[in-house]
């Protein structure tokens, strides 16, 4: 699009909505409690989490489809949470596309418009640049069931961006996809927002296409925040156990903090003692923690470190995964393939951590 | 989650509908059956049991119920087996286009006719002088009358249903399931035994009941057919206000027919239909990836579907002949008396039916998309009391209907009996329970992901319902409309209650011609009707055709259920 954006990127404030909703077994569930967070403008946010985690039920608060029992959704300094969905000026794109199948690719896209009284020379041209712009020029005749998966998903698209939304919703769209097109789509998907500078927000379960796409990531367990920032706070500052083993893959090993100064915390876990900063809260000497390692912060070598038996050994094309059993603990370490390739299933090695890569989190119950 | 995509509470439109269709369905549907219970259970004010005593005393009403039941079964197992013959046929012998239409339109011919063509067509054939019987074998004396005769037709009649759900439940079974049996190293006759055939069952039992049903509720064929010695409760219900004009007779023996037809009615929506193994996806009938079928079974099933094709091919000729000529068995010269009789004596029994038709449909097809649309897509109090309350009248047999209604509005507060009004509410509440299904089957395919997409693109409620909605689901509208409209033009063993001088319908008329031997009339009768009904089907068709939008979920039949 020629005019990048017409109108300057809101913030969207999402302040302390609550839902509650009856389960027929549970009884009273909350969908979502107290979540608050903050899409500064033009930004992309992800709302990460497993499945019922909340985060869809947060999604169409911000949208409008359901209504907060609690706590208010702001566009900029509107309040918006009393707003009916149709007035509140945003796109959103449904995890099933939602195409209304009686229309034409042309009439999908232009609803929006017809329905904002929008002049039809200037419907016809807005649709058509769109159209171009998600790459599906000249399929305006098509209707829903004559496109693939991923051209339905383009169509969709379209159809969100078209009206020029305030606010860009997305609920889970590339899981319909196979996994190729998935990671296509991802990148378009940001390159286009980054060009039309919408503030968006975006839902997913999965961690690599929410690190892949966001500035911002909101991640959400059993209906609440649990920890908010950029990718690399979240991979690399972990504040519990839930968003390290959510948030990539992860070793978590049983210890016991023996010292503790200048904010380091020495640990001692399987045999060894190891300098690890604490996650959010600071850990008193003699508290059991959980040790977070990630599987490329241990080096593998032949000797100089923790004894250890290599149990498995799987070949990733850029990388080669270890299974590790140490001190009656089992470990996954990975390195980059290529170099000294010569380890082998049941060969003793030793490993060394990564100091300034482990974290220590207070033990939870999880 | 319980967020329903329009509230009543919201929308004063939504409510108004919701409050007159609920005063609509009580007037109509609610309160004739209380009356007809009243009127049954209780005497001048006082409850009394007599009645139902009187008539479990009486011997002859007895032999009825049990007739009744016999007759029901026998129908439910001939047709059921007849309907699994067709079905299997079309679903697993590799038949060509041409073939399967055929088979469709045999099937098709009795399913939109007035119920007992078949019937009459018996008596040409097999009567005191008919056309096989007298002529032919030069039998004398011989009695068309009777179980036997009755259990014919009947199975011609409805084995079409039988066929309509056997068939996709066949045609759904996943044909990679009896390959892999095949592949195991079964043989075809084994694969059909203990693979096709255990995942039929819920269907057949399903058939078999609504065969059941429908053979209870028959009125016409036994008024025909079954004759003295063979009394059935919906024509002795019938005799005993017709002729004996004893309306509380009448209605004790109609809510003797209500134990079975309830029975039936709750094991086929709360039994069967939780057994099956097969979901039926709509897709059209696929051909079998493998031979299913030895040479010499195709043949076999090709013959016996060709045998009772041919029958009812031949029923219909015989009807079309027998209207064409002066006295069918005795004088065999062609003549147009018997229109002539028919358009000018007969002529206001044809306009009354058409304009009460006419007047049933629009609004018959009306409420059965409110209705649909109402119990699926929006949540209001009450809204599956509703859903039931509007199925009541579908399900009951018509002589049922017919008799509460005879009771409920022959005094005030409400006295229609006699007029046409009568009759057009019977047939919209009677008949537009289709048009509800069909609704309420669409919108089920239609995720409500694409109201929510509307609204979010900035359109409201009204807008969402107009543009998005209302084309998806307007095949239902259409499928409806017809159904409501052959009903009507079918229609006899409620409606046989409700006429009057004033106002009389053309199956009323056919019945009173065959009463009076009058058979060339019927006959003539009985062929307008088929025609008019198969140009409707004819004109539905193509405005379903030309409103059919891209994408929008077909419409299974326009006659299923």
């Amino acid at each position: 699009m020629a005019n990048e954006s017409s109108e300057p990127a809101i913030a969207v404030d999402v302040d302390g909505v609550s839902k509650r909703f009856t389960h027929r077994v549970k009884g009273e569930v909350w969908a979502a409690r107290d979540v608050r967070f903050t899409a500064a403008p033009g930004a992309f946010v992800t709302l990460l989490g497993p499945s019922g985690c909340g985060k869809t039920t947060t999604l169409r608060m911000i949208a409008g489809f359901e209504q907060p029992d609690e706590g208010r959704i702001l566009f900029g300094d509107d309040d918006v949470t009393q707003l009916p969905v149709n007035r509140r000026n945003i796109g959103f794109v449904f995890q099933n596309y939602a195409l209304f199948p009686h229309l034409s690719v042309f009439e999908n896209v232009a609803y929006g418009l017809q329905v904002r009284s929008q002049p039809t020379a200037g419907v016809a041209a807005k649709v058509g640049e769109v159209l171009a712009l998600v790459g599906l020029a000249g399929y305006e005749q098509q209707f829903p069931a004559q496109l693939s998966g991923g051209e339905q998903q383009r169509v969709a698209l379209a159809r969100a961006i078209v009206i020029r939304p305030r606010v860009l919703l997305f609920d889970e769209p590339l899981s319909n996809l196979d996994a190729k097109l998935r990671v296509q789509m991802r990148g378009d998907i940001r390159e286009l927002q980054n060009r039309l500078a919408i503030t968006t927000i975006y839902v997913t379960h999965d961690q690599e296409e929410a690190m892949a796409v966001s500035d911002h990531i909101v991640v959400m367990n059993r209906g609440s925040v649990v920890q908010q920032g950029t990718a690399e706070d979240l991979y690399h500052r972990p504040a519990s156990e839930f968003v390290a083993t959510f948030v990539g893959r992860v070793n978590l090993l049983r210890g016991t903090v023996v010292a503790s100064s200048n904010g380091i915390a020495s640990v001692s876990a399987l045999g060894g003692v190891f300098k690890a900063r604490p996650g959010a809260t600071p850990l008193a000497v003699g508290a059991s923690t959980r040790l977070v390692v990630r599987p490329e912060a241990i080096a593998i070598e032949r000797d100089g470190g923790l004894p250890a038996r290599v149990t498995t050994r799987t070949f990733l094309g850029e990388k080669v995964e270890y299974g590790l059993r140490c001190a009656n603990t089992d470990l996954q370490a990975t390195r980059p393939s290529g170099g000294d390739d010569t380890i082998r299933v049941g060969d003793d090695v030793a490993l060394r951590f990564a100091d300034e890569a482990l974290i220590a989190l207070p033990e939870t119950d999880r | 989650m319980p967020s329903a995509s329009a509230g009543w509470k919201r929308d004063p439109a939504v409510a108004l509908t919701v409050v007159v269709l609920w005063l609509l369905l009580a007037l109509f549907v609610v309160y004739p059956l209380a009356a007809l219970v009243g009127r049954v259970l209780f005497d001048h004010g006082r409850f009394t049991p007599d009645g139902i005593a009187a008539i479990l005393a009486d011997r002859h009403q007895l032999r009825a119920f049990g007739n009744s039941l016999l007759l029901g079964v026998g129908v439910g197992i001939g047709g059921t087996l007849t309907g699994l013959l067709f079905a299997f046929t079309a679903a697993r012998a590799r038949l060509n286009r041409t073939l399967l239409t055929a088979i469709d339109a045999a099937v098709l011919l009795p399913l939109v006719s007035p119920p007992f063509t078949s019937a009459i067509a018996m008596i040409f054939s097999f009567g005191p002088r008919g056309l096989i019987t007298y002529d032919l074998l030069g039998l004398k004396g011989i009695t068309v009358y009777g179980l036997t005769s009755t259990m014919c037709s009947e199975v011609i009649t409805y084995f079409p249903i039988a066929y309509l759900t056997l068939r996709p439940l066949l045609a759904g079974i996943d044909s990679n399931i009896e390959g892999m049996a095949l592949s195991l190293g079964a043989s075809r006759w084994r694969v059909f035994r203990t693979v096709t055939l255990p995942l039929t069952i819920p269907g057949l039992a399903n058939a078999f009941l609504l065969l059941f049903a429908a053979s209870l509720a028959d009125f016409a064929t036994p008024l025909i057919l079954a004759g003295n010695n063979f009394p059935v409760l919906p024509t002795q219900a019938f005799l005993q206000i017709t002729g004996l004009f004893d309306l509380r007779g009448g209605a004790v023996l109609s809510f003797l027919l209500l134990v079975p037809a309830l029975i039936v009615f709750l094991l086929q929506r709360y039994w069967v239909s939780r057994r099956f193994y097969v979901t039926i996806t709509g897709k059209g009938a696929g051909q079998a990836p493998f031979d299913s079928l030895a040479p010499w079974v195709r043949t076999t099933l090709l013959a016996a579907c060709a045998l009772i094709a041919g029958i009812v091919l031949y029923f219909y000729a015989l009807l079309l002949y027998a209207s064409l000529v002066v006295a069918l068995g005795a004088n065999h010269a062609f003549t147009l008396a018997h229109y002539r009789v028919i358009f000018t004596e007969g002529l206001k029994a044809i306009r009354d039916t058409l304009i009460i038709a006419s007047i049933a449909m629009p609004l018959g097809g009306l409420y059965g998309v409110l209705v649909g649309y109402l119990v699926t897509r929006v949540s209001f109090p009450g809204r599956q009391t509703m859903e039931i309350t509007s199925m009541i009248d579908y399900a009951l047999p018509g002589t049922i209907v017919g008799i509460a209604y005879l009771i409920a509005f022959n005094e005030p507060p409400i006295q229609i009996t006699g007029t046409a009004l009568i009759i057009i509410a019977c047939y919209i509440f009677r008949y537009g329970p289709t048009g509800i299904r069909t609704t309420v089957a669409l919108l089920q395919q239609i995720d409500r992901s694409l109201d929510e997409a509307s609204r979010g693109l900035g359109a409201g409620s009204g807008t969402t319902f107009r543009r998005i909605t209302l084309p998806l689901i307007l095949p239902a509208f259409f499928a409806g409309l017809g159904v409501v409209f052959i009903r009507s033009m079918t229609a006899i063993s409620a409606t046989i209650f409700l006429v009057s001088i004033g106002c009389t319908l053309i199956t009323v008329k056919i019945l009173q011609d065959m009463t009076e031997l009058a058979l060339g009339p019927a006959a003539a009768f009985s062929v307008l009707v088929v025609a008019i009904v198969f140009a409707m089907i004819a004109l539905i068709g193509r405005v379903l055709r030309l409103f059919r939008a891209h994408g929008a979920p077909q419409v299974a039949s326009m006659l299923g259920g």
